[in-house]
């Protein structure tokens, strides 16, 4: 499926926005075709083969999935950019030979991509990409969220501080100490806990903690 | 049966794979009782993968990726919760290298020649490089490094930082399995690597690089590759273990004696095994990689923490996680010394059951290294992402 080739590059743009679009990584062009064949429900539909990862084709193409070899060189720098870019994760699909038991049902088991027993019948192609996309999906949003609780309560923690403060500086009592950093909040048009902190901050500066 | 398993050892292309292929090929497994079967892996993610699941029963693995795990590394791709990965020996010390292309090697000596006749060698005329391109305008350079847990990216980096180079931003680091690293230097898509024997001397054999620093001057006797099991496994086969410890602490010395250099060279350089030239392979061989003298098989400690230190320095992992607890949990000198002490006369117990705390210097004017001040450490370099 060489798709894209001679395409304008608004027609690119507008094929963009809706082809699901699949990169495998595989020397294999038959295992490519059999994948290709596997998504012939979804239209429109770009899968790209490359013999080899490359990072620079990867970015550009901006893949909803790839599709590699669990014996693939390749892994090891597929893995190492998961690991440094948090920035444009996605998920990945192996596939495992028949010759290795165990590994396949483990690996599901245990995480984040799902792994298939030899390879590739058409047929389950789609069901496989399917679900290691809406995992892969959970699994962000489940990141997202851990990340935000882990925001706000360090916001929460810094409103106590700055509650302290302003109780210790100017004498209030608690209540008027947050409703002081209500009205700072909303008088400038930023989150209480970003007020708190510059509050801080500056009490830090005055202090002369900082230079 | 013998009641020994057959066991299935994975092993990546390199010279360090020596005491497997040796314990294998010259029947010590077997003299062991155990009938050993070696698979050749492509990445090391995949031996990762496969021992943690038990595809494989033990591996050839980098030290830091089985340390990257229990430090709560997020990289992997797979098993984020898998079984915990140990390391109950030390396959060698030293190996690993820094190479660049002889055109960057040029420019080097062009920029700072005094600085690239110093050994050894630091990465100042680099740093001149660097900020030379950055001025006229051109694309950073390539290096690669074989994986984001290994002695390899932690020592490149650390060299480069030691000369003011952050290794984030002042250059791109990639990824790039072993075998793979001669070809893409010589495509011109890289222009440095650090990598394990026999890769750098194959790029010198092929008139593409010229090595910097062997691992040996960065860190005489420095740590490098472990053998590496499951807990869930180690516990399960304890005698399994302690025979295949055995018989690879007898590889590793025959692989160490000179008188066996040759044979071991042969060994290695079948297509099966590394699959390089024996030129290429007797350079490390010769001054370089240490397989048994010195206590090398004995997983230290300090090495472990060495390395946790490093992901720390560098944002793997947060710095308020107990290096300690991980290094232990990983690292397990109790199970090598249980082996050794069965091994015969090819150990020498004064060196395996030496406790005292290596002498480790600073490594290029850096700070010192105390393994019980392993986190402070990490963060007293001034380039660094450490992250509360």
């Amino acid at each position: 499926m060489a798709m894209g080739a001679k395409r304008s590059p608004r027609a690119v743009a507008v094929l963009r926005a809706i082809a699901m679009r699949v990169l495998v990584i595989d020397p294999d062009p038959a295992r490519a075709a059999l994948v290709a064949e596997g998504l012939e429900g979804v239209h429109p539909l770009e899968v790209r083969r490359s013999a080899r990862f490359d990072e620079r084709e990867a970015i550009e193409f901006a893949p909803d999935v790839v599709v590699i070899a669990a014996e693939s060189p390749d892994r090891d720098t597929l893995e190492s950019l998961r690991e440094a870019s948090q920035a444009n994760p996605r998920p990945v699909v192996m596939f495992v030979d028949r010759s290795e038991p165990g590994l396949a049902e483990q690996a599901v088991r245990a995480g984040v991509a799902a792994y298939v027993v030899d390879g590739l019948a058409p047929a389950r192609v789609r069901p496989i990409l399917d679900v290691a996309m809406s995992r892969f999906a959970l699994t962000q949003q489940l990141r997202g969220d851990l990340a935000k609780v882990k925001a706000d309560l360090e916001a929460r923690k810094t409103v106590e501080r700055a509650k302290g403060l302003l109780m210790k500086e100017r004498g209030l009592d608690e209540d008027g100490a947050y409703r002081l950093l209500r009205k700072l909040a909303m008088d400038r048009g930023k989150p209480i806990g970003a007020i708190a902190a510059d509050l801080l901050a500056f009490a830090g500066v005055l202090k002369g903690d900082a230079s | 049966m013998s009641g020994l398993a057959d066991l299935k050892l994975g092993f990546i292309p390199l010279t360090d794979c020596a005491p497997l292929v040796v314990a294998k090929s010259l029947g010590f497994f077997t003299e062991e009782g155990l009938d050993v079967s070696l698979s050749r892996e492509a990445s090391w993610a995949t031996i990762r993968d496969k021992v943690a699941v038990g595809a494989l029963d033990g591996a050839h693995m980098l030290a830091p990726m089985a340390l990257a795990a229990a430090a709560g590394a997020t990289g992997g791709l797979t098993l984020d919760v898998g079984p915990s990965l140990i390391a109950p020996m030390a396959l060698n010390r030293n190996g690993s290298a820094i190479t660049v292309s002889t055109a960057l090697a040029d420019a080097m000596r062009a920029a700072d020649p005094e600085a690239m006749a110093e050994q050894p060698v630091s990465a100042r005329a680099l740093a001149r490089v660097i900020a030379e391109r950055a001025g006229q305008g051109l694309s950073p350079l390539t290096f690669a490094v074989v994986f984001p847990y290994s002695m390899h990216n932690y020592e490149l980096r650390y060299w480069l930082a030691q000369a003011g180079i952050d290794p984030d931003r002042d250059v791109r680091l990639v990824v790039t399995p072993p075998p793979r690293m001669v070809e893409q230097m010589r495509a011109g898509d890289i222009d440095g690597f650090c990598v394990g024997a026999p890769w750098n001397a194959v790029a010198v054999l092929e008139g593409l690089g010229e090595v910097l620093i062997s691992a040996s001057a960065f860190w005489p006797g420095g740590p490098d590759k472990v053998f590496g099991v499951t807990e869930a496994w180690a516990h399960h086969y304890p005698d399994e273990l302690r025979a295949a410890l055995r018989a690879m602490i007898r590889a590793s010395a025959w692989a160490d004696d000179p008188a066996n250099r040759q044979e071991l060279i042969d060994l290695l350089a079948r297509p099966d095994h590394v699959g390089v030239a024996p030129e290429a392979l007797a350079r490390a061989l010769n001054d370089e990689i240490v397989f048994h003298r010195d206590g090398a098989g004995l997983p230290r400690r300090e090495h472990a923490l060495w390395f946790l230190s490093q992901m720390v320095r560098w944002g793997q992992v947060a710095a308020d996680i107990d290096l300690e607890a991980a290094a232990d949990a990983v690292y397990r000198p109790d199970m090598f010394r249980a082996a050794a002490l069965t091994a015969g006369p090819v150990v020498d117990p004064a060196q395996v059951f030496d406790d005292g705390p290596p002498e480790l210097a600073p490594l290029f004017e850096g700070p010192a290294f105390d393994s019980t001040l392993a986190g402070r450490y990490a963060a007293g370099f001034s380039i660094g992402r450490a992250r509360a």
